[in-house]
């Protein structure tokens, strides 16, 4: 799902909520599954999971490139809630753009629902409050597709 | 650093609902005079090149000038790394989502 500035995947697994928030708590474990592709392997360089921790994890891709993404915990509450930042290192071209990442767990039924919210953080000073800068971006990206394409 | 202040430049332009429309006109017609962009949204001349110079100091607009007249034509690319930044972490987390379930199944009990 896609709206305005966020991007939210939501997934149900079968596993307690104790397990799912192990998974992003425990440096081994991320290890085996923070990342888009099993052909980029993650190798996690710092990792301090309290709040006010850094976190910093090297992207090995398949052409021979690493990419690193790093950020700090804000909030921790086992087992249903992680908040930290995750900004991407250069050389990117994305490097530098501040962002947040909202992790919450919850019980419904038998299984454990995970709700990621990945926002871009908007900087105030060159922003306006109304925020429907992404959604616009959207809008326009696909009226200028739909126009090159046709 | 950079890509961050021209994508912040790129939402700001983008926040403005005249803004959006003069963008989605541009994309259907490549060069347009500020007039007749005024007449077609119905704003006043200097509101129009204010948005105009927003859009233009985003990059996402450029002008080129043929005696008094001023044309416009879009410049697709900050549009296009505006999407980008989205789209690569839609398909991070969801790539992720399918590692994440992996692993819970290999390691048994719930």
């Amino acid at each position: 799902v896609i709206d305005g500035s966020t991007v939210e995947i939501r997934r149900s697994f079968r596993a307690t909520p104790e397990r799912v928030f192990a998974a992003f708590a425990n440096p081994e474990l991320v290890a085996r599954w923070l990342t888009p592709s099993p052909d980029i392997r993650v190798t996690v360089l710092r990792f301090e999971f309290l709040e006010g921790g850094a976190y910093r994890l090297a992207y090995h891709l398949p052409d021979g490139t690493t990419s690193v993404i790093g950020g700090t915990y804000r909030t921790i509450v086992p087992p249903s809630k992680i908040v930290f930042s995750w900004v991407i290192e250069p050389p990117d071209e994305h490097a530098g753009i501040d962002s947040e990442v909202t992790v919450s767990i919850a019980r419904s039924r038998e299984a454990t629902e995970l709700v990621i919210r990945h926002e871009r953080l908007k900087r105030r000073d060159a922003m306006e409050r109304h925020g429907a800068g992404w959604q616009g971006a959207l809008v326009a990206l696909n009226a200028l597709l739909e126009t090159r394409a046709g | 650093m950079q890509s961050n202040l021209k994508l912040d430049r790129t939402f700001h332009a983008l926040a403005d609902g005249t803004r959006r429309s003069m963008i989605q006109t541009l994309a259907r017609g490549p060069a347009r005079s500020a007039g007749e962009l005024g007449l077609r949204f119905r704003s006043a001349q200097p509101t129009i090149s204010k948005h105009l110079k927003v859009l233009e100091e985003a990059g996402l607009i450029e002008r080129s000038v043929e005696g008094r007249v001023h044309r416009f034509r879009l410049r697709p690319q900050p549009l296009k790394d505006a999407g980008t930044w989205i789209a690569r972490h839609q398909s991070f987390w969801e790539g992720a989502m399918a590692q994440l379930d992996k692993l819970l199944e290999e390691d048994g009990s719930p």
